[in-house]
């Protein structure tokens, strides 16, 4: 099977380390952009099979960032998945409403995360 | 008279053996008429006495044999229905085992997923608060452990200095009333002069603070250096768990003592 890359777009690395040790064992080759601005340049450049998407970020926030990527025909296909403190029902139509295909809330359960990674892989 | 056969009776004239073998004749024809009668009669009797007993031979037989062949298959058929009930049982028996065995996988790997998360946490904030190289990086990772791995937006840290608790960091709480905390006042107070985590629910008997989740002594070695004090958890957060409780007890082992190590000499913390 061929391995699945997932591109990790958070501003705090306590986040990206945790989604990274989640991922990484579970045979998930792992990108990560530090913003929205830079994930959208590494979603062009690195074409990840799946990208999990911060909201609060500096320079530009995920639901931007989760919006240019449905405009560039490149990117409009990549499943995005929002990763937020915020869990209640407007943010998250605020994601729904940028293109997101999935939520999942901070803190991150390893189980959840997991399980919506794979439904959004088709695995 | 030697040509003639010999014979007991008395010799007859030619015209008297003719009449004598005429009446011979007529009377073997009554006879075989007779029999034929008679083997028509016995055939007509025989056919329908055997058809109603049953009799060997005829088509009672084959009544008897359809019989005995429909009984024969019939038992042969329960034979094979007890046989596919058994083999059902069997696989219904196999098919609990399996469910079992798949629930009991199931959970072993929903408990193996939380053990590794469990790990990841302790391990990323352990790395975390290390991994920096100044104070500010590891009051920033304090910080971002609480908010992302615990689960709250509403925290403040702080260091010991001499009979109070002064504020290193506040996040999403005012910091005004909470600037200096002497030892012993109040759950951050007390949890600085006693060293022992507060958790609110799990410490009946300590008095709490209807406004705080939790407060973690901060300690380098045995002496305790300062604190960290967590108000309301995530919306989506019930409660804190043991997961939480083991990040508790690792900030509280490591976190005053990565401070400790980027203090500047008899300096304050910056807030």
């Amino acid at each position: 099977m061929d391995r699945k890359k997932i591109l990790l777009v958070d501003d705090s690395s306590t986040v990206l380390l945790m989604e990274r040790m989640i991922l990484s064992k579970h045979e998930y080759d792992v990108v990560t952009a530090k913003d929205g601005a830079e994930g959208v340049e590494k979603a062009v450049a690195e074409r990840p099979d799946l990208i999990l998407m911060d909201v609060v970020m500096p320079r530009m926030d995920g639901f931007e960032a989760c919006r240019r990527l449905r405009q560039q025909d490149d990117t409009r296909d990549i499943p995005v998945i929002m990763v937020s403190t915020r869990g209640e029902l407007a943010s998250v139509e605020s994601g729904y409403a940028s293109g997101c295909n999935d939520y999942v809330t901070k803190p991150i359960n390893g189980l959840e995360l997991l399980a919506k990674v794979r439904s959004c892989l088709g695995q | 008279m030697a040509d003639h056969p010999r014979s007991d009776r008395p010799a007859a004239t030619p015209a008297g053996a003719g009449q004598d073998l005429q009446k011979v004749s007529e009377h073997l024809r009554e006879v075989i008429s007779s029999l034929r009668s008679e083997q028509e009669r016995l055939a007509s009797d025989v056919r329908p006495a055997g058809s109603a007993r049953g009799a060997p031979g005829g088509a009672g037989d084959a009544g008897e044999l359809e019989r005995r062949r429909l009984a024969s298959e019939l038992a042969l058929a329960r034979e094979a229905v007890a046989h596919a009930n058994e083999e059902r049982d069997r696989l219904r028996a196999r098919v609990e085992e399996l469910e079992t065995e798949h629930r009991v996988l199931s959970d072993d790997y929903v408990a193996a997923q939380a053990r590794a998360t469990e790990l990841a946490q302790l391990f990323v904030a352990l790395e975390r608060l290390h991994g920096g190289r100044s104070r500010a990086d590891v009051v920033a990772a304090v910080q971002e452990i609480v908010i992302n791995v615990i689960g709250s937006e509403e925290l403040a840290l702080f260091e010991r200095r001499g009979e109070v608790l002064g504020l290193l960091k506040a996040f999403g709480v005012d910091p005004g009333p909470i600037h200096a905390i002497p030892l012993g006042q109040g759950v951050i107070g007390r949890t600085g002069a006693s060293g022992a985590t507060w958790i609110a629910g799990r410490d009946a008997s300590a008095p709490g603070d209807p406004e705080l989740s939790a407060c973690i002594p901060l300690r380098a070695g045995d002496e305790t250096v300062g604190a960290l004090a967590i108000w309301r958890l995530l919306g989506h957060k019930p409660v804190l768990d043991e997961q939480d409780h083991a990040v508790f007890d690792l900030l509280s082992a490591h976190a005053g003592l990565a401070l400790q190590l980027r203090a500047p000499e008899g300096g304050a913390l910056d807030a």
